[in-house]
């Protein structure tokens, strides 16, 4: 508690300082903030709703992210890769999301399940190197990022770019494609309530199921379980592809349900932040909900700060920073002995 | 294809080279002493943006080159404190050092070098001038090679060498070799084993500080937000595909630097009748890594304390 405490005077202090650097008073600054993540407009420009949505919109990525770390992470497995995933995920469903020969009832599904798979897959090949070539996962995730970022450009460029525009990105979505939005003029989408129930159901498999303790029981002491029974190489392999599946889910939402198309620069950082979202979290599936809230809501408050006073909307990149450094020196300690 | 593969191509694939070299060895003298450093991109990127500033407000590179590996210093202590003294993860904390640094220095940008962009004054950083020597020109090969390159790009080739020596000659590389092995049996020998690792840590800083003060004093002339762009994980890659030594980093660092400055060349002219796409021309630097680190180019054995 003592230690909580600290750390919320710690990141409160640092948010202090870059408001005060940027010129601002830090009561001004910080009703702001709390203005732009509980939606209450400052200026009669913006609507609340707005407000809503950018942060409803953040979440969803940042849970489906964070639960992708948090999966793994479970598991024993590090993934940084879920960038690299959600790039790969984003990429197909704007490649079958803007074919028209489909079904009608089968498009959208068939388009975030075959996101959610090539993401699963991306994450396999890792997990793959790791138990049988001894990869460090960190690395091999880490260059199939970079790998997935030159791949997705190329067959932009080669294969997906619409003919009838300059710019790199895919034609819009086929209609039949398009995950409806929460409410009209949202750029939130239903992916927010999948994102949620996902949470939800993860929450309930990993502390629920015989599968659940078994991947937990693999990440806690491999060994251990080995010896207890547990098919630890196989449930290694279904919690990363599980986990690269949730992020290639988040680039797949993101295309059917915000951006309705795939494109150059698709922004693949959410992967990243989902790390910051696991460790806040504890890998809890559940509290990765909570943590993807506070994460969105302090962008979606300095986003605010940013557009009312011209203060950098780095604040939120700079706190997030500290937070995963207190978080993993407090909470994460290596228990292992001095030596 | 004459035109293609000339010696002007090996003088941008040194300059291209010049930051993954140092950022690489930086790394090398971190992970031998069993620390993983996956925040060299950060400190890269900080050392840039110090570099710039400190060399607009001074109007000398030397004092930039200085502040920016003071600066990789100061953000390769936080790694120190965080693994050695927290003991926090190796990981954990590279992401975070790499994620303040994006944040920070795109924070100071905005705040200190844009407003005096919308002042009228120039963010163009006179940085180091190119070495000229009408000698140096006049040698066959090596005066291409050479040609409008800055000290820096020596000295970094060189480097490799000296840290070479260092650790095989040196008390002070034995003792990285000890601890690097086993941290535990290294003590017990009376070698300062957390000693040893503030050291290589601060040194990766120093190092990855000056490969970004390289970008903004000798490569480009300005800072921009993010401008490492990747170079710190192409460094690490570097470093494993040279298999933790300073001339397999060497090379390997230039190879990456070579496909860089191959595909800055060829800009979609044809190699040999065939178009061969940038993109997976950048990507190969990442893809051998892969390939290297699952065995297919000999046993890759990392330092055997690495992230204890």
């Amino acid at each position: 508690m003592a230690q909580a405490l600290l750390g919320a005077l710690v990141v409160l202090g640092v948010l202090s300082l870059l408001i005060a650097l940027s010129g601002n008073s830090i009561g001004q600054g910080y009703r702001l903030i709390v203005q732009g993540a509980i939606g209450i407009p400052p200026s009669d420009q913006l609507s609340p709703l707005d407000a809503w949505d950018a942060v409803l919109h953040d979440m969803t990525l940042l849970i489906l992210t964070g639960l992708s770390v948090a999966i793994a992470l479970q598991a024993g497995l590090f993934n940084i890769g879920a960038a690299g995933q959600l790039l790969m995920g984003a990429m197909v469903a704007g490649w079958i999301g803007t074919r028209s020969d489909l079904p009608t009832a089968v498009h959208l599904p068939l388009t975030l399940s075959l996101g959610a798979l090539v993401g699963a897959l991306w994450a396999l090949v890792p997990a793959l190197l790791k138990l049988y070539r001894g990869a460090h996962e960190v690395i091999t995730t880490i260059m199939f990022n970079y790998i997935a970022l030159y791949l997705t450009h190329w067959l932009l460029m080669e294969h997906l770019q619409d003919p009838t525009s300059d710019v790199p990105r895919t034609a819009f979505l086929a209609e039949t494609a398009q995950l409806p939005p929460l409410g009209s003029f949202m750029q939130t989408s239903w992916g927010f309530v999948i994102a949620v129930m996902l949470a939800l159901v993860l929450w309930a498999v990993l502390f629920r199921t015989v599968w659940g303790y078994e991947v937990r029981a693999t990440g806690a002491n491999r060994d251990a379980a080995e010896a207890g029974g547990v098919p630890v190489n196989r449930r290694t392999l279904q919690a990363m592809l599980l986990a690269g599946g949730m992020a290639g889910l988040a680039g797949a939402i993101e295309v059917v349900g915000t951006q309705y198309r795939f494109f150059e620069g698709f922004p693949a950082d959410y992967g990243f932040d989902g790390i910051a979202v696991a460790l806040l979290g504890a890998n809890h599936p559940a509290l990765a909900v909570v943590s993807a809230w506070v994460m969105s809501a302090l962008r979606g408050g300095t986003y605010y700060l940013h557009i009312e006073t011209g203060a950098p909307k780095e604040i939120a990149v700079i706190v997030q920073a500290v937070l995963i450094l207190y978080v993993a020196a407090v909470y994460l300690r290596k228990r292992r002995v001095e030596g | 294809m004459g035109d293609i593969f000339d010696l002007q191509l090996v003088n941008t694939a040194m300059r291209q080279a010049t930051p993954l070299i140092l950022a690489a060895l930086g790394g090398l003298l971190s992970e031998r002493v069993g620390v993983i450093n996956i925040g060299l991109e950060g400190k890269i990127l900080m050392g840039a943006f110090a570099g710039a500033l400190a060399t607009l407000l001074t109007g000398s590179p030397i004092v930039g080159l200085a502040s920016a590996m003071v600066i990789g210093a100061m953000f390769a202590l936080i790694h120190a404190v965080a693994t050695q003294e927290l003991r926090t993860d190796h990981i954990i904390s590279g992401v975070a050092i790499n994620l303040l640094a994006l944040g920070l220095s795109t924070y100071l940008y905005r705040q200190i070098i844009l407003p005096r962009e919308e002042r009228g004054e120039s963010s163009v950083v006179q940085g180091f001038a190119p070495i000229r020597s009408e000698w140096l020109d006049s040698l066959p090969i090596l005066g291409t090679l050479l040609r409008d390159q800055t000290w820096l790009v020596l000295f970094a080739f060189v480097l490799p060498f000296g840290v070479l020596w260092a650790l095989n000659r040196t008390r002070w590389g034995l003792r990285v070799y000890a601890v690097g092995n086993d941290s535990v049996k290294a003590r017990t020998m009376g070698v300062p084993v957390k000693r040893m690792r503030y050291t290589g840590v601060l040194l990766s800083g120093v190092l990855a500080g000056m490969a970004g003060a390289f970008l903004t004093l000798a490569s480009a002339d300005q800072f921009r937000e993010n401008m490492s762009a990747g170079r710190g994980f192409i460094a690490l890659a570097a470093l494993i595909f040279g298999r933790w030594h300073p001339i397999g980093a060497l090379v390997a660092a230039f190879g990456f630097g070579f496909f860089e400055a191959l595909q800055m060349r060829l800009q979609g002219q044809p190699v040999f009748g065939v178009q061969l796409p940038t993109d997976l021309i950048l990507m190969l630097p990442y893809l051998l890594t892969v390939i290297a680190l699952i065995g297919l180019f000999g046993r890759m054995k990392p330092p055997s304390d690495l992230g204890n």
